[in-house]
């Protein structure tokens, strides 16, 4: 939810510095980092789920609004198409990496080079990720604060929804399954790791603070994650279920349910009383649907923000098609498992914007908002991101369940463990941040060494059956088939 | 000071008084970093030397000169528990004369534990003379050298398993029956009052250990789940590095703490001070043997353990058989108790004077510098040696250490302490130990009847 802030400089450096301007949506500000740093301070930076799940890295050339007078909800710019495309896609560094995505569908129709076609559209998704959060954040001014809230805890994570669904599609569950385990581990150590130790770095006198209240709910939820996932997969392996298969299946369903329900719970709980017990320490809670109207206001239209929604939506879904299709070539090629490849390397890349808020954020003493992208993130996946892609699973008739087997399982546990450990002192220091990242160096290199028969099977069997179910003719995809047929025979 | 005049330097001159005094001597010792200076803390010794001067600060760099026979008398003839000393030569003899591997094993146990404590005192008396950081740092290493060298001794003999069970048994005994009995004495001690003690060192402490904790789950569960890419090589591999990394951490903890102590971690009711401060007060401090004495008997005190533990890692085997109990129960149990006995002691001792953070350094210090240095040392050095030590501690002792933590840890968060909470530790290690005595080790009966190289 950060575009609004850069509004709020923007009209605050107006009625300061400027007189009376007319409405150029494209005109650039110069000093418009320093003037972000101090609006952030009203921003509500508590609701994790909401305000924070994908802020913004400053962008020192985000073209601003000018007006004198306050920018409302309702009062809209109306921007022509070239106005909007140069808001939405021109104003960000990191879309410099949006060439990748159509460069990875034209090598995939040229090579069969499976690797490159993933590194590529993984890169391509990267900006496409946070462009979507962008649009979520423009839309949600016009929705009012809970319709806004529900939009970001929705489409916060929408990237690895998508990937997921798509891959639930090709009925690679295993993974589905791992994908975003390896999202949330990365949110959990690896992101918060970066923050709190670059935090600590630049602020080295003072032991840093944040909301324990909000930290500890979350490691709450997190817990109750974790048990979701935990019974199924134990039932599984001391072979006690009633039905051979199916009840873990039943299990996992109504467990997902469950969970869901929990989630919904949390998201009303954040919504009415946030105000009252959740004050982030040092600063106002204020929530995204306050129209300061002054300070805050969209960039481009409702009608802009649904189109550009649908259109980053249906970029990501492509873009998607082509990562699972070549992650088990990817893994051939590069000689890493389909587990690590899923676990560790996809998740860092595609988060990589949250990632670098994260950071940014800490290093101006806003840890809530870190807490908020790194924690919330994490506990969205968890208690709402894993349990809708079991209902989509059931709802496509796939069995996707939530015995995430017993290696990731326990993984997911002593993570959460030490993770909801750390948080409970409601302080951070550089040494607790470089802890979580040598622990996620740790549990990466548990899943370099780790081989998941479960995946390997799957994917090979499914992912190949699909490539040369689209392109029968092409007759140079043969060999690296039969070569995947090869290597899963061996494994 | 106050009893005594101008006095020549005459080291060997005893006082009568001592035992009040160096006890308010050790208030102003560094309190707070576990790993450094409370590692090894001195026991009132009734016959403790100490130079005096007729007011002026002794510096570090004023050394009282012993001759030889002072610095024996200094060292060895100082304190009560030097009387288990013999019971070291007194071993070997047994060895040579009869065949009786279960009073080799005892008697080398009963001779290491006071050549244990007074290499603690060797590493104190050196650390004046070094100045706060590498004094802290030799702390940090020969707390546990005692641990250490009956460690490399087992790897050496490639008794892997043996290592990992001892370390472990280290790990337990202090967290649970040492920090359990320092908490009851303690609270006994002070009936009405609850005892507070620094919850940021504490809590960082515990971060540590889960941290250890999950370097030890992973190979384990890899192995477990059979899951591993190349059977056997990728637990290696990963333990390996997972130690690579863990030294790291302990690394930045050392320096993390000899940076910062002074801001955030101070004891509780008391300033933290460091060995630096040491060298100031110096009308409360002041080495009682020369650098160089200091060196040299570490260097002996060294050398004595380690022909002991030599016998003791020979006779692990026939010690089990002749008393009937498993290898496991030796090194997990009986083994750490004995070893640690001078630690447990003083850590009593400094909860009964309601000096509950020394308590915990020398508690939990220990068990972090085990499980954060010591453990994946010893795989480094088995690494080096071509042994093939991992870091998996099969499923029943990683079980056992993960619950502990977890119970450790969740005690220690709250940051006071009663006779309550030390009894419901102490009740725990009952549990522990009953679990090992009950509990067969496979891989340490194949190890042991392997022939050693």
């Amino acid at each position: 939810m950060k575009a609004k802030v850069f509004q709020k400089i923007a009209i605050k450096m107006t009625m300061e510095n400027k007189g009376q301007v007319a409405v150029q949506p494209h005109l650039e500000m110069g000093p418009l980092e320093d003037g972000a740093m101090h609006d952030l301070d009203d921003e509500c930076l508590y609701s994790s789920e909401m305000d924070a799940q994908k802020t913004h890295p400053i962008h020192s050339n985000q073209p601003v609004l000018f007006s004198g007078l306050p920018v409302g909800g309702n009062k809209m710019t109306r921007n022509g198409v070239y106005k909007s495309i140069k808001t939405v896609v021109f104003s960000n560094k990191l879309n410099l990496l949006m060439p990748f995505g159509p460069l990875a569908i034209m090598v995939h129709k040229m090579t069969a080079s499976n690797g490159w076609v993933f590194f590529l559209s993984l890169l391509g998704i990267t900006p496409l990720a946070e462009r979507l959060g962008y649009a979520t954040e423009q839309l949600a001014f016009f929705t009012g604060p809970t319709v806004g809230g529900l939009l970001n805890a929705t489409f916060g994570n929408a990237t690895e929804l998508i990937i997921s669904i798509y891959a639930l599609k090709s009925g690679m569950t295993r993974v589905v399954q791992l994908s975003l385990l390896g999202s949330i581990l990365s949110n959990m150590l690896l992101v918060l790791g970066w923050a709190f130790f670059c935090g600590g770095l630049v602020h080295y006198g003072k032991e840093q603070v944040f909301s324990k209240a909000t930290a500890v709910v979350n490691s709450g939820l997190l817990l109750m994650a974790v048990m979701g996932l935990l019974f199924p997969a134990v039932l599984h392996y001391t072979h006690t279920e009633r039905h051979v298969g199916k009840s873990e299946l039943a299990l996992s369903r109504f467990s997902s349910c469950v969970m869901l329900l929990a989630y919904a719970a949390y998201l009303v709980f954040q919504l009415k009383s946030h105000k009252d017990s959740y004050v982030p320490v040092g600063e106002e809670g204020s929530l995204n649907g306050e129209n300061d109207d002054d300070d805050e206001a969209p960039e481009i239209s409702k009608w802009e923000s649904i189109i550009w929604l649908a259109i980053m939506t249906a970029w990501i879904s492509i873009l998607s098609d082509y990562l699972v299709d070549t992650i088990e070539g990817a893994s051939d090629a590069w000689n890493v498992p389909v587990a690590f490849i899923s676990v560790i390397l996809l998740p860092i890349i595609g988060n990589a914007a949250e990632h670098a808020s994260a950071i940014m954020f800490a290093m101006k003493d806003k840890l809530d908002i870190s807490l908020g992208v790194a924690i919330g993130s994490s506990t969205q996946i968890s208690m709402f991101g894993i349990p809708f892609c079991v209902v989509i699973g059931w709802i496509m008739g796939q069995e996707m369940d939530l015995n995430f087997q017993l290696f990731e399982t326990a993984t997911l546990f002593i993570t959460v463990i030490v993770v909801a450990f750390f948080l409970q002192e409601g302080t951070s220091n550089y040494f607790k941040g470089l802890m979580l990242i040598l622990c996620y160096l740790i549990v990466a290199a548990s899943f370099f060494v780790h081989e998941d028969p479960v995946a390997a099977d799957q994917v090979s069997t499914i992912a190949y059956g699909s490539i040369a179910y689209k392109y029968k003719a092409k007759l140079h995809l043969l060999p690296t088939f039969l070569v995947s047929l090869t290597t899963a025979a061996c494994s």
